[in-house]
C-alpha cells in the first residue's frame, strides 16, 4: 500500500477514526482469541513477558463453575443471550466515567481533555485502588514483586494500555486494533462504534452499568 | 496521700503509651498524606515520597498490630501488678457518673460523681484510678484501632477480599470505611491531646503518662482536710492562656473550613461521594490545621519523654551527691 494514500484508507475496518475523542471497544462476536492483539501490543511497547496491557478473557457461558457465586449462573444462556464461548479483549477502554480516576487518591490517573486516561508515573504510589475500581482488569502492576514492594505488598507504579496515544496522534490506530485479523477491536467515536456494532448485528455485550461507565451519556446509542 | 502526687502507670504502660503514640502518629501522617494528597503535598515528601509512603504506612501498621497484641496479652496476664483489665472496663458506676455529669452540666445536681472526679475534691483512695472519661477513651481507641487494623489488612489484601465477596466494590467500601474511621479517630486523638496536654493543672504535659509509678516521688504528708487533693499546690503556667486560645481558634477554623468546603462536594457535612484531590483553599486550610494539631500532639509526646529523661538524670545526680555519714553508700538517699 502506498504511503501517499489518505490515512483513512490505510486503517483497518476496526479503526474508524483516531485521536481526540476516540473510544476503544470490543466486538466479542468477532474475537477468535488468536492473541494477535496481545503480541502486537507487547512488540510495539516492549511490554515485558510477565505483563500485558491487553488480555483476552474467555467466558464459557454454557458451563457452570464448580462452586461459589458463579456456580449457578446459567441465566444468560437460559435467556438465549450470547450463547456459547465468548472471547473478550480486555484492556483500558479509556472510560468516560472512569472509576479508576475517581478512586485514585493521589490524582495519578487523569482523564485528559482528549478523552485518554493517563497514568502519571511520578504520582502513583502503588496503592492498587484502581485495581478495585476498574471493572475491566486494565490496571497492571509489573513492579509488584520488586524488592520492598514485595515485602510491604505495594503494587509499584501502575501500568496499563495507553490507547497507543502517540500512534493515534500520528493518525494510526492502536497496535492491537491494527493487528486484529477479525476487526474485533473497534476504535472511533461512540457513534461510529455503535453504528458499526449495529451493522454487524453484534450487540454491546456489556451490561448497562458497564456501558454507562465506558460511554457515559453516549451509552444510550447502543442496543443493549 | 492524694491522687495527684502518685504515679498512675507502670513502666510498661508508659513505654507502651509512647510507642503507640509514635506508631499512630506515623500512621496518621502517612495515611493523610495519601488520602489528602493535594492538600498535604508537602507531607508526602516527608513521609517517604510517592514510592515510600505506603511502605512506611504498612510497616507502622504492623508495628501497631504487634504492639496491640502484646498489650492485650499483657493485660490478660495481669503482669502489670495492681491494674488489670477490669480496671479499665466501664461499670455501672461509670454510667451513673455520665448521667450525673449531664445533669451537672444542666445545673440539676450540685456536684460531680466520684467516677468523674480526678481533680476537684476527694482524695486518691476515694476515687477510681481512671475516671469514666478515661475508660471511655481507652474503650473508644481500642475499638477504633481494631477496626482500622482489620479494614487496613483487608485493603492490603485486596485480591483475597475480591475473591471472597466476588465483588470489587467491597474493597472500595472498606477503603472508604478505613479513611472515614481514620478521620474520626483523629478527632479522638486531638481530644486526648487537649484533655491531657492542655489541662490547666498539667500543661504542657501530664507527666503521669511518661513517668512510671516506680520513679514518681510519693508525698505522704499530713492531709490538711477531707477534700485536699494537692491541686492547690499547682501553679498555672503563664503561657497556658494564650496557647489554649491559639489552639482553640485553630481547631475552630479547621473544623469550619472543612465543613464549609464539604458543601462544594454535594452533601453536608459529609460528602455524598468520597472526593479526593478536588483541591479547595478551605479544605487545604482545614486539613493542614488538623495535621498541625496532630504535630503538636507528637511534639508533646516527645517532650514528655524529654522531661522524664531530665528528671531521671536529676534524681541520679542527687543520688550521687548524697553520702552516708560513714562515707559509704547511702541506703536511703531518696
Amino acid at each position: 500500500m502506498s504511503t501517499n494514500e489518505p490515512t483513512e484508507a490505510r486503517l483497518s475496518n476496526g479503526v474508524m477514526s483516531t485521536g481526540e475523542g476516540m473510544r476503544i471497544f470490543p466486538d466479542v462476536e468477532a474475537c477468535i482469541d488468536c492473541g494477535g492483539c496481545v503480541v502486537a501490543c507487547k512488540r510495539t511497547w516492549d511490554v515485558e513477558i510477565s505483563n500485558q496491557r491487553i488480555d483476552i478473557t474467555t467466558m464459557l457461558e454454557g458451563h457452570e463453575a464448580d462452586e461459589g457465586f458463579n456456580g449457578h449462573q446459567t441465566r444468560a444462556i437460559d435467556e438465549g443471550a450470547n450463547p456459547g464461548e465468548t472471547h473478550l479483549p480486555m484492556q483500558c477502554y479509556h472510560c468516560e466515567n472512569a472509576p479508576c480516576v475517581s478512586v485514585c487518591p493521589t490524582d495519578a490517573l487523569q482523564k485528559k481533555d482528549n478523552e485518554f486516561v493517563e497514568v502519571v508515573d511520578d504520582l502513583c504510589i502503588g496503592c492498587q485502588y484502581c485495581l478495585s475500581g476498574c471493572p475491566f482488569g486494565a490496571p497492571q502492576f509489573p513492579e509488584s514483586e520488586d524488592g520492598l514492594n514485595a515485602v510491604v505488598g505495594s503494587g509499584g507504579v501502575m501500568d496499563k494500555c495507553t490507547g497507543c496515544e502517540e500512534r493515534q496522534d500520528a493518525g494510526q490506530g492502536p497496535a492491537c486494533a491494527e493487528e486484529c485479523a477479525t476487526n474485533a477491536i473497534l476504535v472511533g467515536s461512540s457513534g461510529q462504534i455503535a453504528d458499526e456494532l449495529e451493522k454487524r448485528d453484534s450487540g454491546a455485550f456489556f451490561n448497562e452499568t458497564a456501558m454507562e461507565i465506558i460511554f457515559g451519556d453516549d451509552a444510550r446509542m447502543f442496543d443493549q | 496521700m492524694t491522687n495527684l502526687d502518685h504515679g498512675k502507670f507502670s513502666r510498661v504502660t508508659t513505654m507502651f503509651h509512647s510507642l503507640l503514640a509514635l506508631t499512630v502518629f506515623l500512621l496518621f501522617f502517612t495515611g493523610y498524606a495519601v488520602a489528602f494528597n493535594a492538600e498535604l503535598w508537602w507531607l508526602v515528601e516527608l513521609m517517604g515520597g510517592n514510592q515510600g509512603v505506603l511502605a512506611v504506612h504498612r510497616i507502622a501498621g504492623f508495628a501497631l498490630i504487634f504492639l496491640t497484641a502484646f498489650w492485650v496479652l499483657y493485660m490478660l496476664l495481669r503482669m502489670g501488678g495492681s491494674v488489670g483489665i477490669t480496671a479499665v472496663l466501664p461499670n455501672l458506676a461509670d454510667i451513673q457518673a455520665f448521667v450525673q455529669d449531664v445533669k451537672f452540666a444542666f445545673g440539676m445536681v450540685d456536684e460531680r460523681h466520684p467516677n468523674a472526679r480526678q481533680f476537684a475534691g476527694y482524695s486518691a483512695d476515694e476515687i477510681p484510678l481512671i475516671s469514666y472519661i478515661g475508660k471511655g477513651v481507652i474503650a473508644i481507641f481500642t475499638v477504633e484501632l481494631i477496626l482500622l487494623m482489620v479494614s487496613g489488612l483487608l485493603i492490603w489484601q485486596q485480591s483475597v477480599l475480591i475473591d471472597f465477596y466476588n465483588s470489587q466494590s467491597v474493597v472500595t467500601a472498606f477503603v472508604g470505611f478505613h479513611g472515614l474511621l481514620g478521620v474520626i479517630m483523629m478527632m479522638g486523638v486531638m481530644f486526648h491531646t487537649f484533655e491531657h496536654g492542655f489541662h490547666p493543672a498539667f500543661y504542657p504535659v501530664e507527666m503521669k503518662a511518661f513517668l512510671p509509678k516506680a520513679d514518681t516521688p510519693e508525698f505522704h504528708g499530713e492531709a490538711e482536710g477531707e477534700s485536699v487533693t494537692g491541686i492547690e499546690r499547682l501553679r498555672l503556667k503563664p503561657s497556658w492562656g494564650w496557647v489554649t486560645n491559639v489552639m482553640g481558634v485553630l481547631t475552630l477554623i479547621g473544623i469550619v473550613s472543612v465543613l464549609i468546603a464539604s458543601m462544594d462536594y454535594g452533601g453536608y457535612p459529609i460528602s455524598e461521594t468520597l472526593v479526593f484531590d478536588e483541591g479547595s483553599l478551605l479544605r487545604t486550610v482545614g486539613v493542614n490545621i488538623g495535621i498541625l494539631v496532630l504535630f503538636v500532639g507528637l511534639f508533646l509526646s516527645m517532650y514528655g519523654n524529654v522531661l522524664r529523661a531530665r528528671y531521671m538524670r536529676q534524681i541520679e545526680r542527687e543520688d550521687r551527691r548524697a553520702a552516708a555519714t560513714d562515707g559509704g553508700e547511702p541506703s536511703d538517699a531518696r
